[in-house]
């Protein structure tokens, strides 16, 4: 039987600590330096970038069984060698290649902050804003680089990263008609930045948190101007790692599932032979192959630099969703063990949850796959249109109005 | 013919009748991938789950096991005329899920002969069809595949209605003492358990739902238009978000499912150029998905009115759908199977 092994344990260590790693909320240095080893974040870049060119098929498997092992540290580590090198390889130019290097090789750590305290997916009511450093006119020298000031919440990294790309307004100076909007590489080692951290629900070996920006210093190099429209193209890079993290928790849950079954014995036999455990099994196994493979799909549709963005919102869409359905189920099939803390499923339970909601949530994603179709952008209006049909209002009772008022 | 389309004498017609057929006995020559498409667009364009599985049922289901198990004689002397469209074959629904069902159909060896008897239901383009390929069970419970010639003197065909596709046209074949010799057995004697059965089911699981991709896109389409046409509450349903949710996950179960069943058929062409097996889980889990897919999408385009009924045809045939393969009872256990390493 031809049969695509399903990514399993790639870093040993990392798998091991994984538990201990969701209970103290840290991701131990072990780690780092065993990514580093296996130079993982080189796999998701050309040669030129310094990366070492894997296909995009060795790239999701790669993700995938580091997902598997913790998804704490896959968040942690992908966001940062993933989604915000590619965006520094994208938008930077050769002044940001030893930034590119190091984030690669793992020897810093970067933080993508998009979202801000008011709104997650609305891009309309962000704040941060970088400026001239000395604007025309003001007493300080002129150009010697921008500010940034604002806050972003809710972010991978922020608690520890060593370098934010942030999105960011931009304010332009009379005849500068270029873009609203840049992306800043903010050094966080810097009294301009404050940074907390946000207790969470899943992930919770992941560091998550806010950055508070109050005027600080960003090189004019670091400042790139980029239309909203286009950046969300490389954002799907950040949509597809959170997609295979939902893969690997999945599939995780399903292992467990299957390990279990085998081994716990209930009315004179092993789970394993219970109708409705193996419809369950059945279930996730279906859904979660469905999802690797357009995982796949998409993943060589962006790394060969086509268009992804329809795709990649489908397959978000489908792999969170499906992973809490799927850990649901893990959760059902253990019993008690299950809801008990410090067990894996009880972790990839809460672990599956926060992938539907970072990185755009499902209903802002379906809203761009409508979009895609056909449908024209999302319409939002007052909602004042029921009550004009006469819908919204109590019917009389079965003898009609004459009692009314008696 | 009864299944015009198929049947036609153009050249895109002779690939519809035999895209599996290899090339020197006058077939299409397409990969299982190219057939899937094939298959996709047929559905897509003829918007009718009937016709896409009366194609599946004689392109794939009579035609591949004659293809991998058939004598030198059985291949030249069927496949050239099936991948014309001259004859059609026809299979039972009822058997492409091995013995998950008791057999209804007795095989008794007499002589150098066999004589069959029984019924068997649910045999997809039955009235229009040149043959059949029936599983057969000796007294001791072995099953040979048969290559029965509907001119075979013992031989009946009821047409039947099925309750859904009924553009397939639907047959109950009975055999009355029919005598056959060795040449129409299919493959090894007593061995259908091991060698036509397992590809039958496989077949089935996989196949039949390439038209149903079409369909689902099909349908996808009228949604779309349907939603930018009408107006509730004064706007357009395309300005309603519940609308537009429901469509985004419409064309996300469209890709899903393709991407299972590109998988499972590609299995198929690597295993021509290979040997290696196709997956059994993996033309199940196909099928489970698939049907769930359908279900799914049919259900969210039930409220359409288009010219053809497609929404209401579809969602009568999507039922049917789920419940043929096995249906869940039977790719559940499957599946389970595989993956437990039990069953």
């Amino acid at each position: 039987m031809l049969r695509i092994d399903h990514p399993r344990t790639a870093h040993p260590g990392i798998a091991a600590r994984a538990a201990d790693t969701d209970t103290t909320g840290h991701i131990p240095a072990q780690n780092w330096k065993e990514l580093a080893d296996a130079g993982y974040g080189a796999l998701f870049h050309s040669d030129e970038d310094g990366g070492s060119g894997a296909d995009s098929d060795a790239q999701v498997a790669a993700m995938e069984a580091l997902a598997r092992d913790c998804p704490s540290t896959y968040w942690s580590a992908t966001v940062s060698s993933l989604l915000c090198a590619k965006l520094i390889a994208t938008y930077g130019d050769s002044t940001h290649r030893p930034l590119l290097h190091a984030l690669i090789s793992g020897r810093r750590l970067a933080a993508f902050g998009v979202v801000e305290t008011a709104a997650g997916s609305d891009a309309g009511t962000y704040q941060t804003t970088v400026r001239p450093a000395s604007p025309p006119g003001s007493a300080g020298p002129a150009g010697t680089g921008f500010t940034i000031t604002g806050e972003k919440s809710r972010i991978t990294n922020a608690p520890n990263a060593d370098l934010a790309v942030v999105l960011a307004r931009r304010e332009r100076a009379a005849g500068d008609d270029g873009p609203d909007w840049c992306l800043a590489f903010v050094d966080l080692h810097q009294p301009g930045v404050h940074r907390y951290a946000i207790p969470h629900m899943g992930l919770r070996g992941m560091p998550w948190g806010g950055l508070v920006f109050t005027d600080a210093l960003v090189a004019e190099a670091d400042v790139i101007p980029v239309p909203l429209d286009e950046l969300s193209e490389g954002m799907t890079w950040g949509w597809l790692l959170v997609s295979v993290a939902a893969i690997g928790i999945a599939e995780s849950a399903l292992a467990a599932s299957v390990a279990h079954a085998g081994s716990r014995v209930s009315f004179g036999r092993p789970l394993a032979h219970m109708e409705g455990v193996q419809a369950q099994i059945a279930l996730s196994r279906a859904e979660i192959d469905a999802a690797r493979l357009l995982a796949r799909r998409a993943a060589a549709e962006r790394t060969a630099g086509r268009p992804a963005r329809s795709l990649i919102a489908m397959l978000k869409i489908y792999a969170t969703e499906m992973a809490v359905g799927v850990t649901e189920r893990a959760v059902q099939i253990h019993g008690a063990t299950g809801v008990t803390a410090g067990h894996e499923v009880e972790r990839l339970y809460r672990d599956a949850q926060m992938n539907v909601i970072g990185a755009f949530a499902s209903n802002r994603l379906r809203e761009l796959v409508a979009e895609n179709l056909g449908l024209g952008p999302a319409v939002y209006a007052p909602f004042d249109w029921v009550r004009s049909t006469g819908l919204a209002q109590d019917p009389v009772g079965l003898n009609g109005p004459s009692l009314e008022g008696t | 013919m009864a299944i015009p389309i198929i049947t036609a004498p153009t050249d895109a017609a002779t690939r519809l009748a035999g895209p599996l057929v290899p090339l020197d006995l006058g077939g299409g020559g397409l990969s299982a991938a190219e057939t899937c498409e094939l298959l996709e667009a047929f559905g897509e364009g003829s918007r009718d789950p009937g016709l896409g599985l009366a194609a599946v049922a004689h392109a794939v289901l009579a035609t591949v096991p004659m293809r991998a198990f058939g004598t030198p004689d059985q291949r030249r002397h069927y496949l050239p005329r099936m991948a014309s469209g001259e004859w059609t074959g026809a299979v039972s629904l009822l058997q492409t899920q091995g013995a998950s069902l008791a057999p209804t159909v007795n095989a008794q060896r007499a002589e150098k002969n066999w004589i069959l008897d029984g019924t068997v239901d649910l045999v997809a383009g039955a009235p229009a069809a040149h043959h059949f390929l029936v599983i057969a069970a000796d007294p001791d419970g072995e099953r040979t595949a048969f290559l029965v010639d509907r001119d075979t003197p013992g031989l009946q065909v009821e047409p039947t209605g099925s309750g859904a596709m009924p553009s397939c046209l639907w047959g109950r074949l009975t055999v009355d003492s029919c005598r056959l010799g060795d040449d129409a057995v299919l493959g090894t004697p007593r061995a259908a358990a091991r060698e036509v059965e397992p590809l039958l089911a496989a077949l089935d699981w996989v196949f039949t739902c390439a038209p149903w991709i079409g369909v689902m896109r099909a349908l996808l389409g009228d949604a779309v238009a349907d939603a930018r046409d009408r107006h509730r509450f004064g706007r357009p349903l395309a300005h309603s978000q519940s609308v537009r949710l429901d469509l985004a996950d419409m064309a996300v179960q469209c890709e899903l499912a393709a991407g299972m069943l590109h998988r499972a058929a590609a299995e198929f062409d690597v295993g021509t150029r290979s040997g290696a097996r196709p997956s059994y889980e993996h033309a199940a889990t196909t099928r489970l998905f698939t049907a769930a897919a359908v279900r799914s999408v049919t259900a969210a385009a039930a409220h359409l009115h288009s010219a053809d009924g497609l929404a209401e045809r579809a969602h009568r045939d999507a039922a049917f759908f789920a419940a043929t393969g096995g249906g869940g009872e039977v790719l559940r256990a499957v599946v389970a199977a595989s993956v437990l390493e039990l069953g």
